[in-house]
């Protein structure tokens, strides 16, 4: 072997839905530095060993988010992957198509529902005439409003998010990490005039079914954050038009549920967010879960001290002025 | 070791069997659990979703109550674990310290952000470690198939909580195989059990629930441990709900960490209250031989 290289085994997913064949991993081996990345090697095997290897990709260098892929299970950007770790780690290189989206050939996706979803957001700004245009420039921002936008213009729509997102796999009606990441930058956009709109709308559109596991921040190639972001929408959301939806109602519900014992009184929480009415559809579950666990209906005691946890709720729960 | 004991919400109340076989490891460990009856909730990630700044300040009550005290945090529940190191890393946010100390100091409280917090898992392979762990094994598991599942805010985002990788985590299959389990490596065990949207679209988080059930089954698992009570309550207390929903038996027992960790250092099945589960963890015990006596 070369000096400073390794043997690097691939297991790529090969598959053409068109042909009606079915799904298998096909072995390469290649002797490589342990820098080269996944793209390069997959362009490499392509060129010199399989040219009817199908993958998507473009600029190389991490800014066309066009080589998102599986690697190793990890929803990931081929071209800043390098091999050496992967080997070092799982001593091959499994390399599949993103997941939540149709297989068209191999490693290419049928992006379709990724992008349908970033459009319903409406990812355009609707102008507020009202906005002051500082020295007569209609978009001027200043440096502290454009930090509102926090990490969300990083985002290169490498679809990464949406691949690991288990709220897309679950739901279709899902937006995804991507759409809502990006439709909090249009809502503290200051020149947008929809903040309140979108607001609206996507509270009842999908955003109270995203699971805050993270696995989006994790797997996002440019720090974008989109778990993060997606609490700040919901906050906003339930300050600029309350808690409207069971996710809402049982955030707040949940908030006001703490205030008088400092813990959480389990059987109000649900006739919180149900209403006494709606608690009967969870009757059977609740006798179901009643026959092991009687603390379910049970008041617990309020902790040492509550009165300072009402003191600290009068201090800060209240909206602040801008529904931010 | 001493640590202030954040038992939360759910192992004080339904999930009172996870305070039971914390309290009965800690013992067997040597690890003692000062307490204090003027915690409060953390917030459960849904105070964070209502209103970031005020989940902040009652979780800086919390650490100024362990760190008066002197102690570290130790908590049982990876939601907790979430929240209260959230709480740590969002406090010296200058958008937020100054409103947080506001609301706290006319209440003589004062958190100066130097209290650490753990989570159990952590603790038993940093702290108790596990070769002192493997020495104090009882009743090892039999290499009873045990699929881990950590619940998400033990490990993400993996930057803030610091640890383990968030998505391939090895802490809890090094401790299981300590305790003389073979765990189970599955996608799965790092994924959502569905509890966050429990209350929002049940039928889908049951289907999340029973997605990740399945998936450990189909890769061997005999039983499923986890150190979230929240996780918990999703695969055990609404097990019944996911096989509706995935159209297939599932049976599979949920343990608590210190469950597993309990039965391997010869406590019995009362002492871990195991008969507190919805789903009956007795075809699993009769594949582990009875404690050793020593």
């Amino acid at each position: 072997m070369t000096e400073g290289t390794i043997s690097a085994t691939f297991d790529v997913y090969r598959h053409d839905p068109a042909k009606g064949d079915r799904p298998r991993y096909q072995r390469y081996t290649l002797k490589l530095s342990p820098h080269t990345p996944v793209l390069t090697a997959l362009l490499q095997i392509r060129a010199e060993v399989d040219p009817s290897l199908a993958l998507r990709y473009s600029c190389r260098s991490a800014i066309c988010g066009s080589c998102a892929m599986q690697i190793n299970s990890k929803s990931r950007l081929a071209c800043e992957t390098h091999i050496g770790p992967e080997i070092e780690q799982h001593g091959r290189i499994v390399v599949e198509p993103m997941r939540n989206q149709p297989v068209l050939r191999d490693l290419v996706v049928d992006q379709a529902s990724f992008w349908k979803n970033y459009h319903r957001i409406e990812p355009f700004l609707k102008l507020d005439p009202a906005h002051p245009m500082p020295e007569g420039r209609p978009t001027s921002m200043t440096p502290e409003e454009v930090e509102r936008f926090k990490e969300t213009p990083r985002c290169i729509a490498c679809a990464s998010c949406y691949s690991a997102c288990p709220a897309v796999e679950a739901d279709p009606g899902f937006p995804g990490p991507m759409a809502l990441a990006k439709l909090y930058r249009y809502v503290v956009d200051p020149r947008d005039r929809a903040h309140q709109d979108r607001l609206v709308r996507v509270q009842a559109d999908g955003l109270w079914m995203c699971l805050r596991c993270h696995l989006c921040t994790d797997s996002c190639p440019k720090d974008v954050r989109p778990s993060e972001r997606i609490r700040d929408l919901k906050e906003m959301a339930i300050a600029v038009q309350g808690a409207t939806e069971h996710g809402s109602r049982h955030a707040v519900g949940f908030k006001d549920n703490l205030r008088d014992r400092g813990v959480l009184n389990e059987s109000r929480l649900v006739r919180q967010t149900y209403g006494t009415l709606g608690m009967a559809g969870q009757l059977v579950q609740g006798l179901h879960v009643l026959r092991k666990k009687p603390e379910v209906m049970r008041k617990p005691h309020p902790i040492e001290g509550v009165d300072q946890i009402e003191k600290i709720y009068e201090a800060l729960d209240r909206p602040s002025e801008d529904g931010a | 070791m001493r640590i202030a004991y954040y038992p939360g919400c759910v192992a004080q109340e339904s999930g009172k069997e996870l305070d039971l076989a914390t309290r009965w490891v800690a013992r067997a460990l040597g690890i003692e659990l000062v307490e204090f009856p003027s915690f409060s909730c953390c917030g459960s990630g849904f105070v964070d979703e209502a209103n970031e700044v005020l989940n902040v300040a009652i979780n800086a009550r919390n650490l100024a109550i362990a760190e008066k005290a002197g102690l570290d945090l130790l908590t049982i529940c990876s939601t907790c674990q979430g929240m209260l190191t959230l709480a740590n890393l969002r406090y010296p946010d200058p958008a937020v310290r100054p409103r947080v100390e506001a609301a706290l100091r006319p209440l003589g409280i004062e958190y100066r952000g130097s209290v650490k917090v753990k989570h159990l898992l952590r603790v038993l392979i940093e702290d108790v470690g596990l070769d002192a762990l493997r020495a104090k094994v009882r009743r090892p598991l039999a290499g009873l198939k045990v699929g881990a599942f950590y619940g998400c805010h033990l490990l993400r985002p993996t930057d803030e909580m610091g640890w383990e990788d968030g998505e391939e985590p090895h802490a809890f299959e090094d401790l299981l195989e300590v305790l003389g389990a073979s765990p189970v490596y599955y996608r799965g065990r790092v994924m959502c059990c569905g509890f966050p949207i429990q209350f929002v679209k049940s039928d889908v988080a049951s289907g999340i629930a029973g997605r990740q059930i399945l998936d450990a089954k189909s890769h061997g698992a005999e039983a499923m441990a986890t150190p979230c009570p929240l996780c918990h309550i999703s695969l055990d207390a609404y097990q019944n709900r996911a096989e509706k929903k995935v159209g297939a038996p599932l049976g599979m027992p949920i343990f608590h960490l210190p469950q597993v960790v309990g039965l391997a250092l010869g406590a019995t099945p009362e002492e871990l209250g195991l008969a507190r589960h919805l789903v009956p963890t007795e075809p699993v015990l009769a594949k582990v031989p009875p404690a050793a006596v020593h």
